[in-house]
Parts: C-alpha cells; sequence; structure tokens
C-alpha cells in the first residue's frame, strides 16, 4: 500500500461521499422510533439451544417441539437463540435474564456448568437444565433414565437378532452414552445370557455427534463381526448405521440386519430396517416445566423421566409393526412393568 | 480529502453497503431493516452488558487482526492464526495447571510467555518452511490448524480432562493464574462479565505492532520484504529471516488470544472454544485497511455484530443469528471488490494508478 496520491478526489467521489453519510444519518436517525412492544402479563421462556441448533432431527428439534407446544396451550411468550458457537452461550443466557424473564431452558449437558454460573446472579428467575445436573435453590435439571428405554430396546434386539450378535454405536465417548450402552446390553442378556454386545463410538470430541460417514464405516465393521441389530446412540452420526444396514438388502421381504433409532421416533427414516426408537421424551419434560411455571408450580431439583412417566420408551407405529412379534412386545411391556415396580434394576452406568 | 479520510472511505463504503443489502434481506424475510439493526446496535452497546461483551468479544478479534496484519506487511498470507491460537491457548492452561501453586506474581507472566511463545513457535513452523524450502505458507498454515486442533484435543481427552467430565475441558487452572476483570475496577461494571485485563494488553499490542512496524529496523526490514523482495534481498536485508521472524510475530500475536480466553474467562482450556477467531481475523484486517488502528475498529464493529446478533436471534421476529454472517460476508465481498469500486468511482484512475494503490 503507497500514499504518493497526492491529488485531491474528484468532485463526483466527494459527492458520493456525501450521499452516504446521509443515508448513514438517515438509517441511524431512523432507528429511534417503534420496539415491539411486549405484553407484560405474559410468562416469558427462553430457549438456548445447544451448538447444534433446534432444526437437528432428534435432541434439540425435541426440545424445540416441546416449548412450541406449551406456547400453543398456554399463554406465554416464548423466545429461541441458537448461540452456534460456545462462547455465546453464556451472553445468550444473560440476555434473557437482562430482560427478566420468567424461565430459561438450557438444551444439552454442555450448558450445565454455564448455567450454573448465570443462575446465581438471578435468584428469582427460574432456569431449567436438559441433561445436566445443578443443586442452585433456582435450576430444575431434567434428566432422562436412559438405560431404562435402553433395556426395552435391548430385549427387542436380542429378540430380532438371529446371529446372537448385536452393536451398540455410540457417538461420544462419555458417562451419559454408557448408560445407554448399558442399559442396552442387559436387556439383551436378559433375553439371551449368551448374546455378544459390540460396542464402538465415533470419538471423543463434539464432533462425533456429527460424523455419519465414521458412523457407517464403524456399523459395517460391526455387521462384518456378526451382528444384524444395531442400536445407535450418537447424533447425526448414527445415521450412517441406517445406510449400513440398508445397503445389507433384503431376503423374502424382510430384511437381513436392523437398526435402532434414538431420541426422536426415528422409525420413518428407513422403513423397514429400523427395528425400533428408543424415544426419549425431551418434549415432554420441556412442556412439563413450562406448565409447572405458568401454573406457579416450579420445582427445583432433579427431575427424573423414566419409563414411569414415559420419560422414555420403545417406538411403536405403522412403521414398525410388522418387524417385532407379538411375544416380543409382551416381553418388554413385562419388562417394563419389572422396572416401574423396582423388581429388574437396569445398571445406570454413570452410578447416580 | 486527507489520508486519513481517503483510507476511512472504502471501508465505511463496504460498511454501508453490507447494511443496505441486508437491510433488503431483512426487508424481504420479512422484519423491519431499521427495528433489526436498532436492536442489533442497541444491545450491542448497552450499559453495561452490551459494551462489556463486545469489548470482550472483540479483544480475540484484535489479536488476531493484528497476527494476520504482520503477516500481510510481509507478503505472507497466515491463514494458520486457528491452529496457532489453539496450541498457546492449551499451553497457557497447561502452564496454569501445572504450576498451579507457584505465586501470581511469577505465575501470570509465566502463562503470558506460554502463550505468546507456543503460538510464535507454531507460526514459525511455516515461515521456516517457506524460508528453507520454499513451500507455501497458505498451504502450510492451514494444514497445520488441523493439526493444532486435534494435538490439543488428544491432550486435553487423554491427559488433562478431570475424570467422567462430559465436556472436553481441561481441570481449572490454578488460582493464581486468574488475571482481574475489568469491573474489580471500574465502579458500576459488574465482574460477572469476562471482560478483563487481556482487551488492555490488546490495546498496547496494536501500539506496539505500530512501533514495531513502522519505528524499528526490523519493522521496516519486514515491510520491505512485504513490499518487493528482490529489492528487499537487494538492499542487504535477508528475506528468509523476515519470513520466519514475521510469522513468529504473527503466531505470537493470535497466541495471546489464550490469554483473553484461559486466564480471563473459563480458567481452563475449553475445547473447540474459539469462533473462529483465526479466521475472522483476516477480515478484520482486510477492513482495519492492515492498520492496527483499523484493526480495533473492525474488530469492535466485528464484535459487535457478534454480540447484537445474539439478541437478533433471540428477540426478533423472523431475523436469525445468521444476518451477521450475511452482513460480514458482505463486508469481506465489498472490500474485495475494493479496486473495481476505485474504478467505477473515478474514471481517471489509470490501471497503472490502480496498482500503485493496492
Amino acid at each position: 500500500m503507497k500514499y504518493n496520491e497526492t491529488k485531491n478526489y474528484s468532485r463526483k467521489e466527494k459527492m458520493i461521499g456525501l450521499t452516504v453519510l446521509l443515508a448513514l444519518g438517515l438509517l441511524l436517525s431512523g432507528c429511534g422510533g417503534s420496539s415491539a412492544a411486549e405484553d407484560k402479563s405474559k410468562i416469558k421462556v427462553g430457549i438456548v439451544f445447544d451448538i447444534g441448533g433446534k432444526d437437528d432431527r432428534s435432541f434439540n428439534a425435541a426440545a424445540w417441539q416441546g416449548v412450541q407446544r406449551a406456547a400453543k396451550d398456554f399463554p406465554i411468550m416464548l423466545r429461541d437463540i441458537e448461540p452456534g458457537t460456545p462462547n455465546a452461550i453464556e451472553p445468550a443466557m444473560r440476555a434473557f435474564a437482562e430482560q427478566n424473564f420468567d424461565l430459561i431452558i438450557g438444551v444439552g449437558f454442555a450448558q450445565a456448568p454455564i448455567m450454573e454460573q448465570v443462575a446465581k446472579d438471578y435468584p428469582n428467575i427460574q432456569f431449567a437444565i436438559i441433561d445436566g445436573v445443578s443443586k442452585l435453590p433456582n435450576v430444575a435439571s431434567l434428566v432422562f433414565k436412559e438405560h431404562e428405554g435402553s433395556y426395552l430396546v435391548g430385549i427387542l434386539a436380542a429378540k430380532a437378532s438371529r446371529t446372537g450378535t448385536i452393536g451398540f454405536l455410540g457417538g461420544m465417548d462419555i458417562g451419559l452414552i454408557h448408560r445407554f450402552a448399558q442399559g442396552y446390553e442387559e436387556g439383551a442378556k436378559s433375553v439371551n445370557p449368551n448374546i455378544r454386545v459390540i460396542r464402538h463410538f465415533v470419538g471423543v470430541t463434539d464432533a462425533a455427534w456429527n460424523n455419519p460417514g465414521k458412523g457407517k464405516e464403524l456399523a459395517l465393521a460391526q455387521i462384518g463381526n456378526g451382528a444384524d441389530v444395531i442400536f445407535t446412540a450418537a447424533g447425526n452420526s448414527g445415521l450412517g448405521a441406517f445406510d449400513a444396514v440398508e445397503q445389507q438388502g433384503m431376503q423374502n421381504g424382510r430384511a437381513t440386519h436392523f437398526v435402532i433409532g434414538v431420541d426422536s421416533n426415528q422409525n420413518m427414516v428407513k422403513p423397514g430396517f429400523v427395528l425400533t426408537s428408543m424415544v426419549k421424551r425431551v418434549d415432554n419434560a420441556v412442556y412439563d416445566i413450562v406448565a409447572d411455571v405458568v401454573n406457579r408450580g416450579f420445582k427445583p431439583g432433579v427431575h427424573v423421566f423414566g419409563l414411569d412417566k414415559d420419560g422414555v420408551g420403545y417406538a411403536m407405529d405403522e412403521f414398525n409393526k410388522d418387524l417385532v412379534t407379538p411375544d416380543t412386545i409382551q416381553l418388554a411391556e413385562e419388562a417394563k412393568k419389572k422396572i416401574i415396580a423396582g423388581e429388574i434394576k437396569v445398571t445406570d452406568a454413570m452410578g447416580s | 480529502m486527507t489520508k486519513l479520510a481517503r483510507e476511512l472511505l472504502f471501508p465505511l463504503i463496504a460498511v454501508l453497503a453490507a447494511f443496505i443489502v441486508g437491510g433488503i434481506l431483512i426487508l424481504l424475510i420479512g422484519d423491519n431493516p431499521l427495528v433489526t439493526y436498532r436492536l442489533l446496535f442497541g444491545s450491542a452497546l448497552s450499559w453495561p452488558d452490551g459494551i462489556g461483551y463486545t469489548l470482550f468479544h472483540a479483544t480475540p478479534l484484535i489479536f488476531t487482526g493484528l497476527a494476520v496484519l504482520v503477516g500481510f506487511r510481509c507478503g505472507l498470507f497466515n491463514i494458520g492464526a486457528e491452529g496457532q491460537l489453539y496450541i498457546a491457548a492449551f499451553a497457557t492452561a497447561w502452564v496454569g495447571i501445572t504450576f498451579a501453586n507457584l505465586n501470581p506474581w511469577l505465575l501470570i507472566p509465566f502463562c503470558f510467555l506460554a502463550a505468546i511463545f507456543s503460538g510464535a513457535f507454531w507460526g514459525a513452523i511455516p515461515g521456516v518452511l517457506k524460508a528453507r524450502f520454499g513451500s507455501h505458507e497458505v498451504i502450510n498454515t492451514i494444514m497445520l490448524n488441523f493439526i493444532a486442533v486435534a494435538l490439543v484435543s488428544y491432550f486435553t481427552q487423554y491427559h488433562y480432562k478431570v475424570p467422567g467430565d462430559p465436556i472436553l475441558q481441561t481441570s481449572p487452572i490454578g488460582e493464581g493464574a486468574h488475571i482481574a476483570r475489568l469491573g474489580k475496577f471500574i465502579p458500576g461494571f459488574p465482574e460477572r462479565i469476562p471482560l478483563n485485563v487481556a482487551f488492555l494488553l490488546a490495546l498496547l499490542c496494536c501500539l506496539l505492532v505500530y512501533l514495531f512496524l513502522w519505528r524499528t529496523k526490523w519493522g521496516y526490514e519486514i515491510r520491505a520484504t512485504g513490499s518487493n523482495p528482490s529489492a528487499a534481498e537487494y538492499g542487504g536485508i535477508s528475506v528468509r529471516t523476515q519470513i520466519v521472524l514475521a510469522m513468529a510475530v504473527s503466531g505470537a500475536l493470535a497466541g495471546m488470544v489464550g490469554i483473553n480466553e484461559v486466564l480471563g474467562y473459563r480458567y481452563r482450556y475449553y475445547d473447540g472454544f474459539s469462533d473462529n477467531y483465526g479466521f475472522t481475523g483476516i477480515a478484520v484486517a482486510l477492513l482495519g485497511r492492515n492498520h492496527p488502528v483499523g484493526v480495533i475498529l473492525a474488530a469492535l464493529l466485528f464484535a459487535a455484530l457478534q454480540h447484537g446478533g445474539i439478541y437478533v436471534d433471540g428477540f426478533s421476529e423472523h431475523v436469525t443469528k445468521d444476518i451477521v454472517q450475511v452482513l460480514q460476508g458482505i463486508i469481506i465481498l465489498f472490500i474485495a471488490a475494493e479496486a473495481f469500486f476505485k474504478w467505477v468511482l473515478g474514471g481517471r484512475f489509470s490501471m497503472h494508478r490502480l496498482r500503485a494503490n493496492v
């Protein structure tokens, strides 16, 4: 860059510069006016999504569905923020808090430490964290008994397996996902004590949730080792396993290999190849917490959503009704009753 | 017009054009652009949260903007600031964890040095590769980004994580390594806002970079190398040395992002913390016309967009945070198209003059 230009700018250029400045002035002066008037009587609910965003067709999408349903049923004002980057989560939560929202929901365990900081500063605002635990008096922790739901799909998997080998495909190698794996294995072993369960994890970083290519490779490796049912708990990466089982094709109108979906009902993703889905009703949990706040019945502490509250379960619909036999369903329902009654204890790999 | 006004004109036009195009987009999406922009800047400039967070977000962008600037002035395109800042942030946390019990008067400078020298080291690698083997720094810095990110992820996961923590982050650094938040010194400015002394350090670095590049022999040699390597070599400057030096200084500046992040905000290394600071730094340097003062202004603008974008996402009817990316993209587009605009604006500009100006 050189600054040897000594001549003044032409008149034309000056005019353009002036016009631009005028436009700037107009723009700024125009900014003084209207702002959306908010109804003060309404309960204000803010939700901060995980990095994945509200359209992930799985975990965040379920939370989004829940608050939207609540917004239809109750007179609330709903606002949402997709932070997109880790350093935007805290300011996003504080944005709601500074505007005196009544309830702020954080989606995902990664937000737990941040909410711990923020909730301390605003004792009069109610907070809810999904998949995380906080002991603060104004935070409700919404956690799920993933191991119980996984136990039931383990039963379904073991009954459907012809090879005596089934697979588990986890996303990030963390305690939460081990909870799925452990419950699944115990459920399968309750049907067939000699069943072999192959476990794989996609990775150790956040990226593990979003790598369908690697998910497919791992699923194919499991199939190569004899697995004919694969349970995925891997977010977007799990969709790779859907491709892998579809690739194995059908024999006599029935798929040779099956996949089990997770979080949302994914039975319709590859009809005929999806044995069932281990649904985690994040939507119901979120809906309930909004209802609690609207009815002035907000309770802090840990809210556990297990089989008893239909917080977890296995999905049956028109896409998989021909894949699961009635006696399998009967077996799963009996196990469900026993788990609720406490007769069957499913190990919680997170140990809480 | 003065030199300064001339320097300001094109960035200003680029920014304004971006807001006009962005305004049309907002209108098409179904919101009122004026209301959206008012929300954007109103929230970014509100006291104390808006200003606090805007300055906090500007801090890493000033560092990376300066890093890219120093590279540009030497004729080098450092796309590796992202990797350099990751390595440096981890090194900073490593020192803060390993020597947690050291006296703060020793520990904090030690952490600073870790950030600066690890960044400089990671930056110098492509510098040496270019100087010694002539391999292009653009390719090498990009590839080193991947290596850096994977390397620190590995060490965090397998060696420095608290067992059982679902979040990929190291254990906390010693309390003695925490640097003060500005809320400590400013009445009415709450300490919960993570703006910290690293911001003042960033401003100091702007001054130092200016003095270094325009008032020292080394800076002159770097700029001479950037203007014309052959002439510089002929004039007795070792171009190879300048390339390594410029890349090391560039890496050191990028590395100081670690001070803001680790010592001033999270007090630990958090994997994946960077919001593409290294890449946004390129835009900051370009918009700031490769001048330290310009870098400050550009960083402030981008930081304001970043913070205001959160409010736009939450409180406008239809427009989402993505509008910020759109605005940034258009700004960069217009900056890149500067030569074209100069030609359109003043038909009297000859191609020769154009080249002299760019």
